[in-house]
């Protein structure tokens, strides 16, 4: 069981990251962004796309050929684009949708019809075989009592860096203190002179970055899919749910949670042979919480139901 | 005033449908009735799926986003009661029950599943309980393809067709003969629709009766529900345990139509194109889904053709990538531009709950 535990803190640090993209969102806004797998699938295909070889022709219907970037360059450069991406969306999507008074669940319905468009474009126009990135294979080390490769283990500390400066981002600068304001009343904080406007726009490109962020990780340590944000995103609405929908530093903690579970569940004794339904604990544990407890480990108490 | 505006709006629907169908045959010189009956037996399948979602989202106001695990659940207990082969090595099951029962077996255990469902899940707000009906559809799936001794696994269920194809009658026989169509096909189709008008026929009754008018007041107003004595959650349980029902027949009749039954088929995709019908047709009428289901799967039968002028030699992953990109972009737009589908009423749609 322990040797999965570092298999589970990879996948606790994707869906952390990823979470805590959901989350923030969620707050701000109240949208719940089923095409937020896209954007983290957006992350990993850029980073391909940037950094494979020029000569490597699987990619865009062979017509497009790669750019053969830097690798670390690469990754922001994605990173960039997934930020863009989630701005534009807003731009022509989501801001016409709220000032058209369009209520959260058609949102909602809007976002499940747009991650199924956006992971066919993937699947039509970007990749629909399973690759990886241009990296050399490394041998696993132990670390303290964790196997991984020494690069997995620097996506490890990056992921912990990164949560660990959005954290001080949300509780000192004066934009993560406008963000809790625009989530705690648009109306209140529009009052006191916040451009309401202007931080959902703020939260989405970061949301989205941050997502890009999580799918290079996920590249990083599996493989690049067309459909590999659908595959996570249910992990991921478990780690947001089980830290508390809405709260950023709940959503950490979730999503890494969550990571090990699924991972260490697979050593369970009545799990063996059964690998294919490690992904069913998770979920499972997810209804329950919201069973007994629907506003999460770290959630508030407020109306909902 | 209101009721001449729906009927406008009925006749408009009936025309496109009837001009959707006329495009199939103008599309296909040859084989047209074999396309089309392919295409109405889908859409009968669809859009009975699609009326149990109604039971659910139109007129209960339930964001069920697990419709493909109660389709599921139906053909998975209907079809593992009868005679069947199942598993890697095609093990034979030579005993079960008659049809009939089974079905109906199967349509109680798919509503039981959503009450079983609908028990924690009645509680959550709108948004949690569309993260919760879609992971619990994940655990259902997930759990038939591991039980490879009970489900068959990933090789799913085959062999048991005859069970419903010794019952075709005569006349569909002789008329697939001369017209070139699949019988056992057609056969499924036929049953498809009358179960549909068997649907409506309950549902309209149960729509204007007492429990039908509190229904809709639980969607509209719970509070003012339990104010007049009603209990609200177990309304909402016993419209779960409904709709699911009929999904669960619907699942049987699509698994019938396959042919063999494997677990690729109960997907979230499944439950996304079982929305996209229902917001097509209209949410919450009753007849909206029919129509929406048929003009739905014009659509997607036709879309290869806009798919091979994208690509040339469209593969089989490009088509069916092609076809949910559609699907999805049709959500999104009528969505965005029309909510209320075909025949919706828009103040009965639920949508700006907070």
């Amino acid at each position: 069981m322990l040797d999965q535990l570092g298999n589970g803190l990879l996948l606790g640090i994707i869906i952390s990251v990823a979470s805590v993209a959901l989350s923030l969102l969620y707050g701000v806004t109240r949208i719940v962004n089923f095409a937020h797998g896209e954007i983290i699938a957006l992350g990993a295909i850029a980073t391909l796309f940037f950094s494979s070889p020029i000569d490597y022709r699987i990619l865009f219907l062979d017509k497009f050929s790669p750019l053969g970037l830097n690798f670390a360059l690469s990754c922001i450069l994605a990173v960039i684009v997934c930020g863009l991406f989630g701005g534009l969306l807003e731009l022509i999507l989501f801001r016409p949708l709220r000032k058209g008074n369009v209520g959260n669940i058609a949102v909602l319905v809007v976002t499940i019809g747009l991650s199924i468009f956006i992971r066919h474009l993937y699947l039509l126009f970007a990749t629909g075989k399973v690759q990886n990135f241009p990296l050399e294979l490394q041998r696993r080390q132990t670390y303290l009592f964790f196997d991984m490769t020494p690069r997995n283990l620097k996506v490890l500390i990056i992921g912990i860096l990164v949560m660990i400066l959005i954290g001080l981002l949300l509780t000192y600068t004066k934009l993560g203190k406008a963000m809790r304001a625009v989530r705690d009343s648009e109306e209140l904080s529009s009052v006191s002179g916040i451009n309401s406007d202007n931080i959902i726009l703020i939260t989405w490109i970061s949301s989205s970055m941050l997502a890009g962020l999580a799918g290079v990780f996920q590249a990083t340590i599996n493989d690049v899919r067309w459909n590999m944000g659908f595959l996570i995103l249910l992990l991921i609405f478990a780690g947001t749910v089980l830290g508390g929908i809405g709260t950023s530093f709940g959503a950490m903690v979730g999503g890494l949670i969550i990571g090990i579970l699924v991972q260490v569940s697979v050593g369970l004794p009545f799990m063996e042979g059964h690998t294919e339904a490690k992904n069913a604990v998770a979920l499972g544990i997810m209804i329950v919480i919201l069973l007994f407890r629907p506003q999460g480990i770290f959630g508030q108490k407020e109306r909902i139901s | 005033m209101n009721s001449l505006l729906i009927s406008k709006r009925f006749i408009f629907t009936v025309v496109i449908t009837s001009l959707s169908i006329y495009l199939v045959f103008l599309l296909n010189p040859e084989g047209a009735l074999r396309i089309l009956i392919n295409l109405l037996t889908f859409a009968g399948i669809y859009g009975l799926s699609a009326i149990g979602l109604n039971v659910h989202f139109g007129w209960t106001g339930l964001l069920n986003f697990g419709h493909a695990s109660f389709m599921g659940m139906g053909a998975y207990v209907t079809l593992l009661l009868m005679p069947h082969a199942a598993g890697r090595e095609g093990e034979v099951t030579t005993t079960g029950l008659p049809i009939i029962i089974a079905v109906f077996v199967g349509i109680a255990a798919a509503a039981l599943f959503g009450l079983l469902l609908g028990l924690p899940a009645i509680r959550l707000r709108g948004d949690y309980l569309a993260i919760v009906t879609i992971a619990a559809a994940e655990i259902f799936r997930l759990l038939v393809r591991d039980l490879e001794s009970i489900t068959g696994g990933v090789y799913g269920i085959i062999s048991y067709t005859e069970n419903l194809q010794k019952f075709r009658p005569e006349f569909i026989n002789s008329l697939s003969l001369s017209y070139e169509f699949a019988p056992s096909q057609a056969w499924v189709g036929i049953i498809a629709w009358v179960s549909i008008i068997l649907t409506l026929f309950l549902l309209k009754r149960l729509n204007s009766s007492p429990w039908g008018r509190a229904l809709r007041a639980v969607r509209e107003d719970e509070d003012a529900v339990r104010a007049m004595g009603k209990n609200a959650v177990w309304l909402k349980l016993q419209s779960f345990m409904l709709g699911a029902g009929i999904a669960g027949l619907s699942g049987v009749l699509l698994a019938f139509n396959y042919g063999s039954l494997e677990t690729t088929v109960f997907v979230p995709l499944l439950t996304f194109y079982v929305w996209a019908i229902m917001i097509l047709g209209g949410v919450g009428s009753l007849t909206g889904p029919i129509f929406g289901s048929i003009i739905f799967w014009v659509i997607i039968s036709e879309t290869d053709r806009l798919a091979y002028i994208f690509f040339e030699n469209a593969n089989g992953q490009q088509l069916a990538g092609f076809r949910f990109l559609l699907v999805g972009l049709l959500i999104m737009l009528l969505m965005i531009f029309r909510p209320s589908g075909l025949l919706g009423k828009k103040e009965e749609l639920l949508l700006d709950v907070k």
